[in-house]
């Protein structure tokens, strides 16, 4: 064998060797997302039903426990932030994508209820918007949606998000869907209980509001916005 | 992501090339090639310095020559006047009378023709072509004679580094010739090289007798000479540790010039002058060194076009986002800091690993030859820039090239 042809083999070794490398290093990386991902749902699954248990023991005086709540939401906020990190990076197919989002939405809908009760008993301000998006072609301005919202719930820390994929295939998320009587095209929102369909621009939204909703203060709450 | 999928390849390519001029300068001829010392032997030589329009350079370039570690009864200069329009003339006037310094004066033909007319002028065994703008570094005439003690060699080489780059452009093209000299190497111990660096060349002058002088060379004589050479089946050397300094372009047309030139000049040469090269004949040349060399381009051309894509579509997809809607990081995914954020992908990674290749051979060419350069400055500056302005030659170079356009030297 030449010295060319063996340099020749040995480049291409390293070559093959350099990828593969690489893709295996980023396998292992979006491996390690999708179990930090699965280690914080797990954690937050455990929290939410605690919650909820101590909604249930505290029955005559919830509102001590509207603190936890915030915690609670918070993490959730974290963690749709990073779902939607990895959404972007693995992409929407992806089956383990998929799964940690309706887990995700489950975890939504309890922490949306759970808010409810809380606003209700314990007549808290907090106001609750239902975003409803695709990610596929008929939904075009879910993008500018989906930012517009994640500006107000920046600058109002006391609206929560709770963003929902309408294409999955999730049978909690179905039956909100029904309650809230969601048919309309995409997006769509029910803000304060109140539904609209479509998004023009930032005054439009503004407007489906209740008076003094969009007031900024420094409490710390929030949610999370996808898509 | 489709788009993504064809960078791979190219980005592939890279990877092995540079992989593979990492292993052959590794190998045992390189090592045995660079570990030799100077020549003891002292052939005559006559060094020619072909000037058009050089009154600023031809004097530091002529004395450099004076001063080179030689006997000077083996040594002619040749100072070729190739009817330049500035004061070039009157400064090589001062020469005259001088015993080693023969002053030729000629109608504006070309570099060629002073280069020609020069080796015309002079009889010794070995003959030199020196750019007016470089300087000779006292040994290095000596250190590259060593590599015509092998018969079979024609022409031999040296290193060449930029003397005192200022600024960012100067300084890229610093580590650009810092890599240079890495790849000469690389390339001369597997006789693969297709050029003999107009700066300093020395030739075997019974070669040029057989073989012919200096022609147009589509612009590029240097790199015409060097293809003639390899396809009469001679070798061609080098020797890193002789050193010579050249000066970088000052501004970018200036720059972008002459690599429109020396690219165009590559291309029609191997395409249209020499396409027998492309052969298992010529070994490595044929085979791996000349493809490369024109999938290179069209490499630099399609990544610069994919990443310049992928930042315009986010700045565009921002911009309509943001419509109507005052700044949020969301924007930009800038949540939070922490390793689940890191931006890292196989086209990033893939990205990183070949810069960081990259400057692998900055360093080597540092080391190898010893040169006086700033290798951080060097390689910042490089990082920074050169993908950005290497497309504007590339692209313009190849377009000329498809549509046939033709274009002045300077």
């Amino acid at each position: 064998m030449s010295l060319v042809t063996r340099n020749v083999l040995i480049a291409f070794i390293i070559t093959i060797a350099i990828g593969g490398s690489v893709v295996y290093a980023v396998n292992y990386l979006n491996g390690l997302r999708i179990k930090d991902l699965g280690a914080i749902q797990e954690k937050l699954s455990v929290d939410t039903l605690s919650l909820e248990t101590q909604i249930s023991l505290l029955e005559s005086a919830p509102c001590s426990i509207v603190g936890t709540g915030t915690d609670l939401t918070s993490e959730l906020d974290d963690l749709g932030q990073r779902l939607s990190y990895t959404e972007n990076q693995l992409g929407s197919n992806d089956p383990q994508v998929i799964l940690l989002k309706q887990q995700y939405s489950l975890l939504e809908v309890r922490d949306y209820l759970v808010t409810n009760k809380l606003a209700k008993t314990c007549n808290t301000k907090q106001v609750t918007v239902l975003y409803f998006y695709s990610n596929g072609s008929d939904c075009t301005n879910c993008d500018r949606a989906g930012y517009a919202l994640s500006y107000l719930h920046d600058t109002y820390p006391n609206i929560r998000v709770y963003s929902f994929d309408y294409d999955l295939d999730l049978g909690a998320e179905k039956t909100l869907l029904s309650i809230e009587k969601i048919t309309g095209p995409l997006p769509a929102f029910v803000i304060a209980g109140k539904t609209s369909y479509g998004f023009t621009d930032l005054a439009t939204l503004e407007k489906q509001f209740p008076k003094g909703a969009l007031i900024a203060t420094t409490t710390a709450t929030s949610s999370t916005t996808k898509k | 992501m489709m788009a993504e999928w064809l960078a791979y390849p190219f980005i592939f390519l890279g990877i092995f090339f540079e992989a593979f001029m990492l292993v052959t300068f590794i190998s045992r001829p390189a090592r045995t090639a660079r570990d030799r010392k100077a020549a003891t032997r002292t052939p005559s030589v006559a060094l020619i310095i072909p000037c058009y329009n050089e009154e600023d350079t031809v004097v530091r370039s002529t004395e450099s020559v004076l001063k080179v570690d030689y006997p000077k009864d083996k040594l002619q200069i040749v100072l070729v006047d190739d009817g330049s329009k500035d004061r070039t003339r009157a400064i090589m006037e001062q020469y005259r009378g001088h015993p080693q310094i023969k002053l030729i004066f000629q109608e504006n033909g070309g570099k060629h023709t002073a280069l020609n007319a020069g080796i015309a002028a002079t009889d010794t065994e070995i003959v030199g072509c020196i750019d007016a703008d470089t300087t000779l570094e006292p040994d290095a005439l000596r250190r590259t004679l060593v590599c015509f003690e092998r018969p079979k060699v024609a022409a031999a080489m040296s290193s060449i580094f930029i003397a005192s780059p200022h600024g960012i452009l100067e300084r890229m093209q610093s580590a650009e010739y810092t890599m240079g000299i890495f790849y000469r190497h690389a390339l001369c111990s597997i006789n693969a090289m297709y050029v003999t660096p107009g700066p300093f060349s020395l030739y075997r002058r019974s070669v040029l007798e057989k073989i012919g002088g200096f022609t147009f060379g589509q612009q590029t004589e240097d790199m015409e000479m060097a293809l003639r050479l390899q396809r009469a089946g001679y070798e061609i050397d080098n020797m890193p540790r002789a050193r010579v300094s050249t000066h970088a372009m000052d501004t970018l047309p200036k720059l972008v010039r002459q690599r429109m030139r020396w690219t165009s000049g590559f291309m029609r040469n191997v395409l249209f002058d020499y396409p027998d090269l492309f052969s298992s004949k010529y070994g490595s040349l044929g085979l791996l060194i000349l493809p490369f060399g024109l999938v290179a381009p069209i490499a630099v051309i399609a990544l610069f076009a994919l990443f310049s894509y992928r930042i315009v579509h986010a700045l565009v997809l921002a911009y309509l986002l943001r419509q109507g809607v005052p700044f949020t990081w969301h924007l930009f995914s800038l949540h939070a800091a922490g390793w689940f954020y890191l931006p890292i992908s196989i086209l990033s990674l893939l990205t990183v690993i070949t810069c960081v290749l990259g400057v692998t051979l900055v360093v080597v060419g540092k080391r190898l030859s010893n040169a006086p350069t700033n290798l951080v400055s060097d390689t910042i500056s490089y990082l920074l820039l050169y993908g950005l302005v290497s497309p504007i030659w590339y692209f313009r170079a190849t377009a000329d090239v498809i549509i046939g356009k033709r274009r002045g030297w300077r």
